[in-house]
């Protein structure tokens, strides 16, 4: 006989707060359901209560949901979330593709973090630098992306911000690795790129690290979508 | 003029507001679609505050004894005295 779990099993932090978020919730919606339908007096423990369910309960539910919130703005899956970022995610978790950032998105260092790993700033206030960004992209999505093909054809050609750095590469690949000084190119550019007089993207283009993007020549789809649509 | 009537509809407005930013910050958690984890951590929380913020501004007003002798007191469960004996200590004073 299968048994199957009702309750999924909560396993990660994120997990954690957003059952800690939601039990507040509960807790917070019966009180203020309870007070509603029967209206009592504000007696000391009518305003105890509604101070639990307006004041502390809330305060738990923001401050948890806020922390989930921000971790799950970090994963693959949210990016996702907007059809045109289709291109970039899908190839990224394609078990077969042999791009860069699908390369990456296998290491356990990014894992299910790998656009935010690669992409995120990291100054003093990079994070919150990152998730101003994120806003403009919403904004972007919603004014000028959302009536966009399945995978955004039609729309403008996405770019960055700002000119991709070497330190992105380099708090990684830190330029001094018997396996990465070995290649001559990198033994012939050594200076310029530790000073970033040379970047990583003038070899690493664009279309070895997300081919099926449209700013670098692919139509969104995985190579044997391409195929079969010829 | 701030009536007992009035800390009632305070109490009130601040319960609808907090249901609303509850089921905003919910919605966040439950569907974490970026427009809805804005909304979430903008409206939802602006929300809550502002019900907090109502519910703090009528306990103040109701511990300042304001429109306890209004006559429609009794009937909205808001007299003094009433549920637990408190205020006793006040009338006293």
């Amino acid at each position: 006989m299968v048994v199957t779990r009702a309750v999924p099993r909560i396993e990660t932090l994120e997990q954690l707060l957003k059952a800690t978020a939601l039990a507040a919730s509960v807790i917070s919606i019966l009180i203020l359901v309870w007070y509603l339908a029967s209206r009592p007096p504000l007696s000391r423990m009518t305003k105890v209560m509604l101070l639990f369910g307006l004041g502390v309960m809330p305060l738990g539910v923001a401050l948890t949901g806020n922390i989930a919130g921000f971790e799950y703005t970090l994963k693959r899956q949210f990016c996702g979330s907007c059809h045109v970022m289709l291109p970039y995610t899908e190839d990224a978790q394609d078990p077969n593709s042999k791009s860069l950032a699908s390369v990456h998105s296998r290491n356990h260092s990014f894992g299910e973090e790998s656009c935010y790993t690669c992409h995120a700033d990291y100054q003093l206030f990079g994070a919150m630098t990152t998730k101003v960004n994120g806003l403009k992209h919403l904004f972007y999505y919603v004014t000028e992306y959302a009536n966009t093909g399945p995978y955004g054809e039609g729309g403008k050609p996405i770019h960055m911000y700002k000119p991709f750095q070497n330190t992105m590469c380099t708090r990684c690949h830190s330029t001094t690795a018997p396996s990465w000084t070995k290649v001559d190119d990198h033994q012939g550019m050594l200076e310029d790129i530790r000073k970033g007089d040379a970047k990583c993207l003038d070899c690493h283009t664009g279309e070895k690290i997300h081919p099926r993007a449209f700013a670098h020549g692919g139509n969104g789809r995985a190579p044997a979508a391409q195929a079969s649509a010829k | 003029m701030i009536s007992k009537l009035t800390i009632r509809r305070l109490v009130l407005i601040s319960t609808v507001t907090t249901l609303v930013s509850l089921a905003l910050m919910v919605m966040g958690i439950v569907f974490p679609r970026p427009l809805l984890l804005v909304l979430a951590m903008s409206l939802g929380q602006l929300f809550g505050t502002l019900s907090l913020a109502l519910y703090l501004l009528a306990i103040v007003l109701d511990l300042q004894g304001v429109g306890e002798h209004d006559p429609v007191a009794p009937f909205i469960g808001l007299e003094r005295g009433r549920g637990e004996g408190e205020g006793e200590g006040e009338k006293g004073a």
